[in-house]
């Protein structure tokens, strides 16, 4: 361990290169001494991979940063954020996920791992990265193999569970398909967590990197520069998960997970159903979080409350479906995934919905993208809405990589134009989420204008009321300029703590929570943030995504929804998306 | 008449609570009904709702007017995510 790593953080940057398999430690460079999460993943694509290049190409780059916080005691901080040029939108993306993997690295003192280069051998590669340094080691006898085998056989050869996790692409990625994800172990160890969206694990695939290992046995704890500050904040956080009603034990997410949100949007009429084409799904009860909890409670006996997808997380949101014979199906059905193989795909079993969640974490995934492809493979005439058993055989197509497996695995926007569709719900390239933006024109506000593509958490659950955006609107109303601006630069500061998002739901209602994340970095880092770093953070996360995107050639005409949204009216509120162009244009333009 | 859609916990206000289908009770109309003369006509306790109220899918309040064959959804204090956060209710007297 470098021994300079006591009170200040003195980071260190470890850069990959995948062509002569090098692997480097740096000094992080003084201008990103403050920066972590997506703040340092977004500001290494912005000032590292040349905008114009191919995502799949030698010079992008895979990034990987965990938060100001990750790795010490701050409640739900175990997220990794994982940046690059993305092969689905050809604009920059950032998607993190709940795990160890990112602790473990900010314990051995690793601000950001950079992978860069592309191997030449037409090999797939593991790289392992432990207090020593960092090695590689031929990744043939996992190539082709499920994840969570490949997964558990690499963590059971590095060490154990318990002393390793890893991050690893499945199939999709090494056949470089736009929907593959990049897949990172839960706290059992379980390939489940993903940083699903945009392709990041096509990415991974074109360079030959399969899987890194890490493996934080004997690294130092993460160095605090003003404990005091540290603690006040992470109690004041603490304090405000336990006692909101969503956050805490036993609350709506520990109970219903996510899919809490099924009813809900279903009441609103805003729950896309059949690729978009209703608001509200007649089966939505059967595959709501209440049904998740009652089905499992039925099939195991007794009430199964939902566990922490990562160490330190005390919101506990990530459910696992059980099968008739009490084992388990898969982990987890969260609420996008839910949606996207449910109602997206006029699907109301939740035993189908576990078998194509459970093979997206096999194959190697973003759930989101495969609902919203089957639902536009659907309109083609590849199978018919609702029949679960023909959807899941779609999907092994993807495995098998069969042509049109691999059309599949490119996504919503790709499988469009190969069957002739119009009805397409994406937004540059990326299809979209839970949420009809005719609905809630909020978010599609957010989907439209967003650097990521159509993404909910761009702009997630974030009030304005706190961040001085005065005033709530109607669903309904077209004039959402201020709220989708404050939204994201709200959540890109929240992606850079290592927190996961889904602390807002709480630190929204309880003042005092924000603040103490707030603390929390200033605790680590030794700076003195406070509420208005929030926002001048967030900006400056945003500005750099801009800047890449407009050099990538993204202009006013991709921050679009597709057409068919302000022609064909939504039931049942059938209302069409009219957001006139101008207003979207004024959200980032000052 | 209104169909009232319970979930959560409010389902036990309603005939059918199998958490896996559709609770709706239907309440005749009066004249002047609001979301809160109907909550309180159901016997449903005030501080077990919470803000995801939806009449006819539109965000809603408890002072907001229902109409005679309205759908009014309710969900408890457990579940109130997202709406509140983000939107102003619709035609609320409160
Ligand atoms: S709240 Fe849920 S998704 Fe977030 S870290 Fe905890 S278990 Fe994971």
């Amino acid at each position: 361990m470098d021994p300079e790593r006591t009170g200040v953080r003195m980071d260190r940057m470890l850069r990959v290169n995948m062509t002569d398999r090098s692997a480097t430690f740096e000094p992080l460079p003084a201008a990103y001494r403050n920066r972590a999460g997506r703040w340092l993943t977004s500001s290494i694509v912005h000032d590292e991979v040349p905008a114009s290049c191919h995502p799949l190409g030698p010079n992008n780059k895979v990034i990987f940063s965990p938060g100001f916080v990750t790795g010490t005691a701050a409640p739900t901080s175990s997220r990794i954020s994982v940046g690059g040029k993305s092969p689905l939108t050809g604009g920059i993306k950032e998607a993190n996920a709940g795990t160890g993997w990112g602790r473990r690295l900010a314990r051995l003192g690793i601000r950001a791992l950079v992978v860069e280069g592309q191997s030449t051998d037409n090999r797939f590669w593991l790289l392992k990265v432990d207090t020593k340094g960092a090695t590689f080691e031929p990744a043939d006898p996992w190539v082709g193999k499920k994840l969570s085998e490949a997964v558990a056989a690499i963590a059971a050869k590095s060490g154990g569970k318990e002393r390793v996790d890893v991050c690893a692409i499945g199939v999709a990625g090494e056949h470089r398909m736009g929907a593959a994800g990049v897949c990172f172990t839960d706290r059992e160890g379980r390939a489940s967590r993903y940083a699903g969206r945009g392709g990041l694990g096509a990415v991974l695939g074109s360079k030959g990197l399969k899987a890194i290992v890490v493996d934080d046995s004997g690294a130092a704890d993460v160095p605090i520069a003003d404990k005091a500050t540290f603690d006040s904040g992470r109690k004041k956080l603490a304090a405000a998960l336990g006692e909101h009603a969503i956050t805490k034990p036993k609350g709506a997410l520990n109970s219903y997970g996510t899919a809490v949100l099924v009813n809900i949007l279903n009441e609103a009429g805003g729950l896309p159903t059949r690729n978009f084409r209703e608001g509200r799904f007649e089966g939505a009860a059967k595959i709501a979080g209440e049904a998740i909890f009652a089905g499992n409670k039925e099939r195991l006996g007794h009430d199964l409350y939902n566990h922490p997808c990562s160490p330190g997380c005390i919101i506990a949101c990530s459910n696992t479906w059980h099968h008739k014979d009490r084992s388990e199906h898969t982990s987890c059905i969260e609420y996008e995934s839910d949606w996207a193989f449910g109602a997206d795909c006029g699907i109301s079993d939740l035993d189908q919905i576990a078998e194509l969640n459970l093979l997206c974490n096999e194959y190697g995934l973003d759930t989101i993208e495969i609902g919203g492809t089957l639902g536009v493979a659907a309109e083609g005439g590849l199978w018919k809405f609702g029949d679960g058993k023909r959807a899941i055989e779609l999907v092994h197509e993807i495995d098998k990589a069969t042509p049109l497996g691999r059309i599949l695995g490119n996504g919503a926007l790709i499988t469009g134009r190969a069957f002739g569709v119009t009805r397409v719900p994406h937004v540059k390239g990326q299809s979209m989420p839970a949420y009809e933006p005719r609905a809630v024109k909020g978010i599609g506000m957010t989907y439209a204008v967003s650097t990521m593509g159509a993404d909910h958490t761009s702009g997630y659950t974030i009030a304005p009321e706190i961040l001085g955006v005065s005033g709530k609107l109607d669903p309904l109303d077209p004039k959402k300029t201020d709220l989708a601006r404050t939204f994201q630069y709200a959540t890109a500061f929240i992606d850079s703590t290592g927190h996961c998002l889904f602390i807002a739901f709480a630190i929204l209602d309880i003042a005092s929570g924000f603040e103490g994340v707030v603390e929390e970095c200033s605790g680590v880092l030794g700076t003195k943030w406070t509420m208005d770093d929030v926002g001048r953070i967030g900006k400056a996360v945003l500005d750099l995504e801009l800047d890449f995107n407009r050099r990538a050639g993204f202009t006013a005409a991709d921050d679009r929804l597709p057409e068919f949204m302000s022609r064909e009216p939504l039931p049942p509120h059938n209302g069409v998306w009219d957001v006139p162009d101008a207003e979207i244009d004024k959200v980032f333009a000052s | 008449m209104v169909s009232v859609h319970v979930y959560g916990k409010l389902r036990r206000f309603a005939a059918e609570s199998d958490p896996c289908g559709d609770s709706v009770i239907d309440v005749p109309h009066a004249a002047g009904d609001t979301v809160r003369s109907l909550v309180v006509r159901l016997g449903i306790p005030l501080d077990e709702l919470g803000a995801n109220v939806f009449v006819d899918g539109r965000y809603a309040d408890l002072g907001s007017p229902v109409e005679d064959g309205a759908r009014l959804g309710l969900f408890p204090d457990d579940m109130q995510l997202l709406y509140k956060w983000y939107f102003r209710p619709k035609g609320t007297n409160e």
